[in-house]
């Protein structure tokens, strides 16, 4: 599937794994952000990734706990920057480039570079 | 690794000993009707993964959606964790019959080898070493063998049965080790594992041969050896009213026809198939929480290429221990992990019968008519069962009848 093909947006994108031009995992669908005034078509312009997504797809207590442990923050991924949608969403770019990975990246800092000769 | 070193794990040896012991081949029927459900789903998670290219989690949290995907997780994830800490007591225990040494200082010096050598072993040979040393189970169908054993009531326990005469206690109790010994076959993590490792060793429709074999082969393979468990412990003990309570118990049984390089040999096949079953289930809960949340993950990565993944399967075998530390009975733990695992089932397998079920993404490799009926039917199967753990269990006092 195309970015600019017709898409059922919980049956086909909610929730999918994405990963970036490197083939490296860098977040889930959390949520989609969509442009468009009431009566018109919409427009899928960004995907939602991070567990500030949550809110409102889980009942508020969880979310509470989500935000303990995981924080708020999302990234915006910029529905232009979709190569195409399958079982994953592929992404055009780096994860990096759209702010994803941040986590990863600082997690990365903190585990030696040795192990698994 | 995943059939011995995952099947034979410290459920069924216990599972098996007992039963044999209680209700002589009766139950053989159980492990056959168990694999035969662990060999279908196996196969058809390999399948999502080599030609999907999705693993169980990702499917989970796509396909259920994310209140009832974490649910599942959480679930999920309480389930292999007591498992892994029923592994980490169980290698405790056999190292403690092995060297006579305190069993809480063993737990703690099998975790530190555990996460040593995931640490700075390749994963192959992390593969090889506790999956082929897993071998020396083989110990207990050579003792079935030399003890000759009754073949042609061995052959009538794979007859689906209720044995007669049994008390309305006695009943409950066989459906209580019937329940147990499906949840302990078909336990969820077996196949996070084996479709996450397809997808790492970027299995194609060309692999799809070997996913079938090694799910049929390997699946079996580790059954043979818990049925063998179970066909020595009917024979031996159970005329002996032996209840063989602990893992030591079952390596009696190779030691009675082979003498002491046979409780030897027995004891380190289960030390090492137990230490492949909690490698793969701390595997598996790392893989979980690494897909459900879309972190970088993968056993063939170096640890700081995957760093929430190491931090998690590390993660894991801590707690996993601090469970064994706190000095509940590693038996209560397998009882537990058992119960729980039953329970996770039926989510964990709903998502991959859809995905494989669906032409859009499968194309022609989507299920045929006996991958769907018997899916289907082992679905049916779990779901009852599920249902009917908790009541038996606390009907039964866990099986004690």
């Amino acid at each position: 599937m195309k970015p600019g093909d017709p898409i059922k947006l919980v049956a086909e994108l909610l929730d999918l794994p994405i990963m970036d031009k490197d083939g490296r995992y860098c977040g889930i669908v959390d949520d989609v952000e969509l442009s468009g005034n009431a009566g018109k078509k919409m427009r899928l312009s960004a995907l939602l990734v991070g567990p500030g997504a949550y809110e409102g797809r889980l009942p508020r207590w969880a979310y509470w706990l989500t935000r303990m442990i995981a924080g708020d923050r999302i990234a915006r991924v910029p529905f232009a920057e979709v190569d195409h949608i399958h079982t994953s969403v592929h992404l055009k770019c780096r994860a990096e480039v759209v702010g994803l990975h941040t986590v990863e990246d600082k997690v990365r800092r903190m585990i030696p570079k040795g192990g698994a000769l | 690794m995943t059939a011995v070193g995952g099947f034979v794990d410290i459920s069924e040896l216990v599972f098996a000993a007992k039963a044999g012991s209680l209700f002589g081949y009766a139950l053989i029927w159980a492990f056959a009707l168990g694999t035969i459900g662990i060999i279908v789903f196996s196969e058809m998670s390999g399948r999502v993964a080599a030609v999907a290219k999705q693993p169980v989690f990702n499917l989970m949290r796509h396909r259920l959606g994310l209140k009832l995907g974490l649910l599942t997780l959480a679930a999920s994830a309480i389930s292999t964790l007591i498992t892994c800490a029923a592994e980490v007591g169980g290698m405790g225990l056999i190292l403690h019959y092995l060297t006579g040494w305190p069993y809480l200082a063993m737990a703690i010096a099998s975790t530190a080898v555990l996460l040593a050598s995931m640490w700075v072993l390749p994963f192959k040979w992390i593969e090889r070493t506790y999956g082929l040393l897993g071998l020396l189970m083989i110990s207990f169908a050579a003792a079935l063998v030399s003890i000759h054993a009754p073949w042609g009531k061995i052959a009538g326990g794979f007859v689906p049965h209720v044995p007669s005469g049994l008390s309305t206690k006695q009943m409950l109790a066989f459906a209580y080790f019937l329940v147990a010994i499906l949840s302990a076959v078909l336990f969820p993590y077996e196949t996070y594992f084996y479709s996450s490792g397809g997808i790492e060793e970027q299995w194609g429709p060309k692999d799809l041969a070997t996913n079938r074999v090694t799910s049929i082969v390997g699946m079996s393979l580790g059954s043979l050896l818990a049925i063998s468990i179970l066909a020595n412990s009917a024979q031996l003990f159970g005329p002996a009213n032996v209840g063989p309570e602990i893992p030591g118990s079952a390596a009696l049984e190779v030691a009675i026809p082979f003498g002491s390089t046979g409780l030897l040999l027995a004891l380190l096949g289960m030390l090492f198939a137990v230490a492949g079953a909690a490698v793969e289930t701390c595997m598996s809960n790392a893989y979980a929480v690494s897909q459900f949340f879309g972190w970088e993950w993968g056993r063939h990565k170096k640890p700081w290429e995957a760093p929430r993944f190491t931090i998690a399967w590390i993660a894991c075998f801590v707690v996993a221990l601090a469970m064994v530390l706190t000095g509940i009975d590693p038996m209560t733990l397998v009882e537990y992990a058992v119960l729980f695992s039953i329970l996770v089932l039926p989510l964990t397998y709903l998502p991959l019968m859809l995905l494989a079920n669906d032409r859009k993404y499968m194309s022609q490799y989507v299920n045929g008519r006996l991958a769907k009926s018997l899916g289907w039917l082992f679905f049916g199967i779990i779901t009852a069962a599920a249902a009917a753990a908790i009541p038996l269990y606390l009907l039964t006092s866990g099986g004690q009848g």
